[in-house]
């Protein structure tokens, strides 16, 4: 049965699940990574406290719904790339998990390749996007949407180099690892 | 390539690549892509909308919803609303079997998450009825039997979606949910009690301990208060509901109860900021399938292929709707389902002339359904997991259960007066009502 410990280990800055899988060299970027998702929806939360706050006393401050729309953008692309590492995402299944060797080997670099080719996309019509919105502003600052859109290519980039730690590495040292019957991961629907 | 051909295509590589295991997100953008190359459109304007399908102030509502679970299971204030459901429903047969009901009935006015509800049980009451020696299998199937009414009981993480996506009033979906969501939290009950394990049967609890547990829950159980209390009296959006109740966990819930928590919540914000980012990318890459979808007109193929066999009759569309989401919720998670087949749902929704609450309930309270049945019903997946028993036992052990949510998604579709009669009653906006213009009450369409 889940215990105490499972239930730490997974809210861990670094996930030491899928140690195999990982560079150590990128574990502050995981880390940091968790930091920003922590502070993006701790933002959000107090731009939304303010925002009710304000217009109850009569005196909204209109620029705080941009903060929390920016806010949580960026919150969600930037969850995007740290569940990547933590191999976090939702799945709809997990058949990989009960594979060895070759078999196991060749399906999973053929998932992680088809996440590195969606990363790519996100990248490059991102960037694009991106520099297509510098010409897009929000009332009432006249924020460029930039600020909010210049995440998708940014997340890509992450994706996309953790797609390549983790192939790289379970070739190095195999996709199987000791967590595979263990009941340490915690889905979200 | 006809745009069925494109359909089918995009709907195959989603399927293909998730049962593969390539995360759902990741799946739905890549059938997606494969389906622009065969069309005009561009791949920018395609990963441009995986921004625009997240841009929406009503979503926020997801993260300050999940952030509420989040902080009273971390805070272990929940033990204190179990307390009182062991106090009031703990020395029935089956007593444990009916607390984890009972909990999760008051706790799914706090979160609106099932995964959650499964989280808390798992860690909580699992163990002690592992220690009555109930069938684990059991164990697992009512628990994620139980977390569904997470998603009906307000407020509701897909009813949020569901509402933001389909236009349709957050608030009165919340309230429509309350009678499924009651129904199913009966239903469990009642099989618990004649046909559950026994259990170890236990003296009933004095009055002054039940006075004693609810005064121990009452900080929390005020939770449900500020979310519903805010949107019917108009002080509050659904996001703003989610937001006060997160502060108000923050600002007098744990320094109340327990302050020691303070120092670890940073951890249980980054931890919730991640958990947001799940299902909200899922719902990213599913408005850019449900855009490409409306593009090839899926909506119009597949609404044409149920109005011939319903016609416009309300109650044969929905039927065939219901059965299309059972057959969906067993491959797709909800979120997405919700938000690729909006379009396909707001067409039959005119064509049958249905009240849009009345269909938004229907199809939560199907989609519900999917957390418990194979291969992807989540929340059992998640329980079998926790409680340690291999999913296909718990998924046996769940069948029986099977019966209360047929029956609840039937009174759902056949008795509309019955379910709206709180949105009606509280929110009577929600359902199309309009203020009588020569005198008191309100006028709504039959």
């Amino acid at each position: 049965m889940a215990n105490v410990t499972d239930f730490a280990a997974s809210r861990a800055l670094i996930l030491e699940r899928h140690r195999h899988l990982k560079w150590k060299w990128l574990d502050p970027v995981e880390a940091g990574l968790m930091v920003l998702c922590g502070i993006c929806i701790g933002g959000f939360t107090v731009c939304v406290f303010f925002d009710v706050t304000t217009r109850t006393i009569g005196h909204p401050w209109l620029w705080l719904q941009q903060a929390t729309t920016a806010f949580f953008a960026w919150g969600v692309f930037i969850g995007i790339a740290a569940a990547t590492r933590r191999n976090d995402h939702i799945y709809l299944a997990e058949i990989t998990k009960r594979m060895t060797g070759m078999k196991r080997r060749a399906i999973e670099t053929f998932n992680r390749s088809v996440v590195l080719v969606v990363a790519a996309f996100m990248v490059w019509f991102g960037y694009k996007n991106a520099l297509l919105d510098l010409g897009s502003f929000r009332m009432p600052w006249l924020i460029p949407l930039t600020v909010y859109t210049g995440i998708v290519p940014i997340a890509g980039l992450l994706v996309m180099l953790f797609s390549v730690e983790q192939i790289v590495n379970g070739w190095q040292h195999g996709f199987e690892g000791p967590e595979d019957d263990e009941l340490l991961r915690e889905p979200v629907e | 390539m006809s745009s069925s051909v494109l359909l089918v295509v995009m709907a195959g590589v989603f399927l293909l690549l998730g049962y593969l295991g390539v995360p759902v997100a990741f799946a739905i953008i890549a059938g997606v892509l494969v389906a622009t190359a065969f069309t005009p459109v561009s791949f920018q304007s395609i990963i441009g909308q995986l921004f625009h399908g997240i841009d929406s102030e009503t979503l926020l509502a997801i993260p300050f919803f999940l952030l509420v679970g989040e902080l009273m299971s971390s805070a272990n204030v929940v033990y204190r609303m179990i307390a009182l459901a062991q106090a009031l429903v703990g020395h029935l047969r089956g007593g444990l079997a009916q607390v984890v009901t009972l909990f999760s009935m008051f706790f799914a006015g706090i979160s609106g998450s099932s995964s959650a509800d499964v989280a808390v049980l798992s860690r909580t009451i699992a163990p002690e009825m592992d220690r009555e020696r109930y069938d684990r299998a059991f164990t697992a199937a009512l628990i994620a039997s139980a977390s569904t009414m997470a998603n009906l009981i307000p407020p509701s993480i897909m009813a949020v979606v569901y509402g933001a996506t389909g236009n349709v009033s957050i608030g009165g979906l919340f309230l429509g949910g309350v009678v499924p969501g009651v129904m199913i939290g009966v239903g469990l009950m009642v099989y618990s009690y004649f046909f559950g394990p026994v259990g170890t049967m236990k003296k009933r609890a004095s009055a002054v301990d039940v006075f004693v547990a609810a005064r121990g829950s009452a900080l929390p159980m005020v939770i449900p208060v500020i979310i519903m209390g805010g949107i019917l009296t108009g002080w509050f959006t659904p996001t703003e509901a989610g937001m006060a109740a997160a502060a108000y966990i923050l600002l007098v819930l744990i320094p109340v109860l327990n302050a020691r928590h303070i120092r670890r919540l940073p951890g249980d914000f980054m931890y919730t900021g991640l958990l947001y980012s799940l299902p909200l990318a899922a719902v990213a890459g599913a408005s850019a399938f449900g855009w490409m979808l409306a593009y090839l007109r899926g909506p119009d193929t597949v609404a044409e292929y149920i109005s011939y066999y319903a016609g416009t009759d309300p109650r044969m569309i929905m039927l065939l709707l219901v059965i299309l989401f059972i057959i969906l919720g067993d491959f797709i998670d909800a979120v997405p389902a919700i938000i690729i087949f909006m379009p396909i749902i707001n067409k039959l929704t005119q064509v049958g002339h249905i009240n849009s609450v009345h269909m938004g309930v229907v199809i939560v309270t199907t989609l519900v359904f999917g957390l418990i049945t194979p291969p992807y019903g989540l929340s059992l997946l998640i329980a079998s997991k926790f409680v340690g028993v291999p999913f296909y036992r718990a998924m046996f052990r769940s069948l029986p259960l099977y019966i209360v949510f047929f029956v609840t998604i039937a009174f759902t579709m056949l008795f509309p007066d019955v379910v709206l009669w709180l949105p009606k009653l509280l929110l009577p906006q929600s359902v199309g009502c309009f203020p009588n213009p020569s005198g008191a009450g309100w006028i709504c369409p039959k």
